[in-house]
């Protein structure tokens, strides 16, 4: 017994050593450059969440967004040799996926203008939505209901940061548009979550 | 803006994603104003609440087609060690058995005497000697024009830039 405990304080050290000696994000882009895909995979490890939940919270579809997640990291690994080294990969990588999801949301547009017809029209939530008293979860679902491009704007705003400008670049749109989408946007979150039941 | 302006939904959006210019206006009616102070409120716990929503975990791990399969050996399962120290136990035990066996029915080896295997040894290692005395280094090829030194020194000189740009090369990214 005293062999496995030894070994179990080894392999905790090990742990601790490797933990504390961690690899910076622009040394494992750098390994990722030369070929080690490895390096890029610790990477992943380090976003995927966040990259996920970008996914989720714009396509309110768990299993696109976690395909179009891990799109986001192939794109990522195809262009890390044009990477500005400067830049910080997690707030890059989430750009990736927003992009890639709005192109997705653009090729499925049919889809989309159906969805947002029936979510204008879900103005009253089915009684099993109503249910759901997790204030999270009531979030995620106003957030769904809003029309992508409105989903879009709150997304790059509050989650990514970017300014007015930014967004206005990003989904080459202009400044007013971006602006009249962020505030009504807010409008209907505001009136859907604070409605009484 | 007149301080007896209630500030616009606009305006508010815009103070809150600071990106407006009548900061110091706005905060200056807002310090007046309750019932825009209010509004502010009201607007400021959205954002929050939008913000502060939990990250849902994943279902698969996105990291794992960039990396390779796990080369460490595969455990060894609880019933594989006492099998194998009673199978060494057989074995041990089966040639214990044998040995009478194979005394008998092994056929006797003839055994080279030292003496003869060191007079062999020693004819080898004459006719090596033998051998080494008599070779010698093949002649250089001479050449038909004066090799001076500037020459060299011109050769050296075209080599170790040639080998430190092949390094810069390989080492671009490092570098960056």
């Amino acid at each position: 017994m005293t062999y496995f405990s030894a070994a179990t304080f080894s392999h905790r050290l090990l742990y601790y050593t490797l933990a504390m000696n961690a690899p910076s994000d622009r040394d494992l882009i750098l390994q990722a450059r030369r070929g080690e895909a490895e390096a890029f995979g610790e990477l992943v490890t380090r976003y995927q969440t966040g990259v996920f939940n970008v996914c989720y919270r714009i396509l309110h579809e768990r299993s696109e967004a976690e395909d179009l997640a891990q799109e986001s990291f192939i794109r990522g690994y195809d262009r890390i040799q044009t990477f500005d080294i400067g830049r910080e990969f997690g707030p890059w990588i989430r750009r990736v996926a927003a992009n890639l999801c709005l192109n997705h949301l653009e090729s499925q547009k049919v889809t989309t203008e159906l969805d947002e017809e029936r979510d204008a029209d879900s103005a009253q939530l089915p009684e099993a939505v109503q249910e759901v008293k997790e204030r999270s979860e009531q979030i995620r679902l106003m957030l769904a209901s809003l029309p992508a491009n409105y989903r879009l704007v709150v997304e790059l705003r509050h989650y990514q940061e970017m300014s007015y400008g930014e967004i206005a670049a990003q989904l080459n749109m202009p400044l007013s548009d971006v602006k009249s989408h962020l505030f009504r946007a807010r409008k209907i979150l505001a009136e859907k979550l604070h409605a009484p039941d | 803006m007149h301080l007896t302006d209630h500030i616009s939904d606009v305006q508010l959006n815009e103070y809150l994603d600071e990106a407006t210019q009548e900061r110091a206006q706005i905060e200056s009616h807002l310090s007046s104003c309750d019932e825009c102070a209010a509004r502010l409120s009201t607007l400021q716990n959205l954002f929050t609440e939008i913000e502060s929503l939990p990250e849902l975990a994943l279902t698969r791990d996105l990291a794992a087609p960039f990396k390779r399969t796990s080369s460490l050996p595969a455990q060894i399962p609880a019933w594989l060690p006492p099998t194998v120290i009673l199978q060494a136990a057989i074995a041990v035990a089966a040639l214990i058995a044998a040995l009478p066996f194979l005394n008998q029915l092994l056929p006797k080896i003839e055994s080279p005497s030292f003496s003869s295997v060191f007079i062999q040894l020693q004819t080898q290692w004459t006719a090596w000697l033998d051998l080494l005395s008599q070779f010698q280094l093949p002649t250089l090829p001479t050449f038909s024009f004066e090799l001076s030194s500037l020459y060299l020194i011109s050769a050296l000189a075209v080599v170790s830039i040639i080998w430190l740009a092949g390094n810069g090369l390989l080492l671009r990214n490092q570098i960056k």
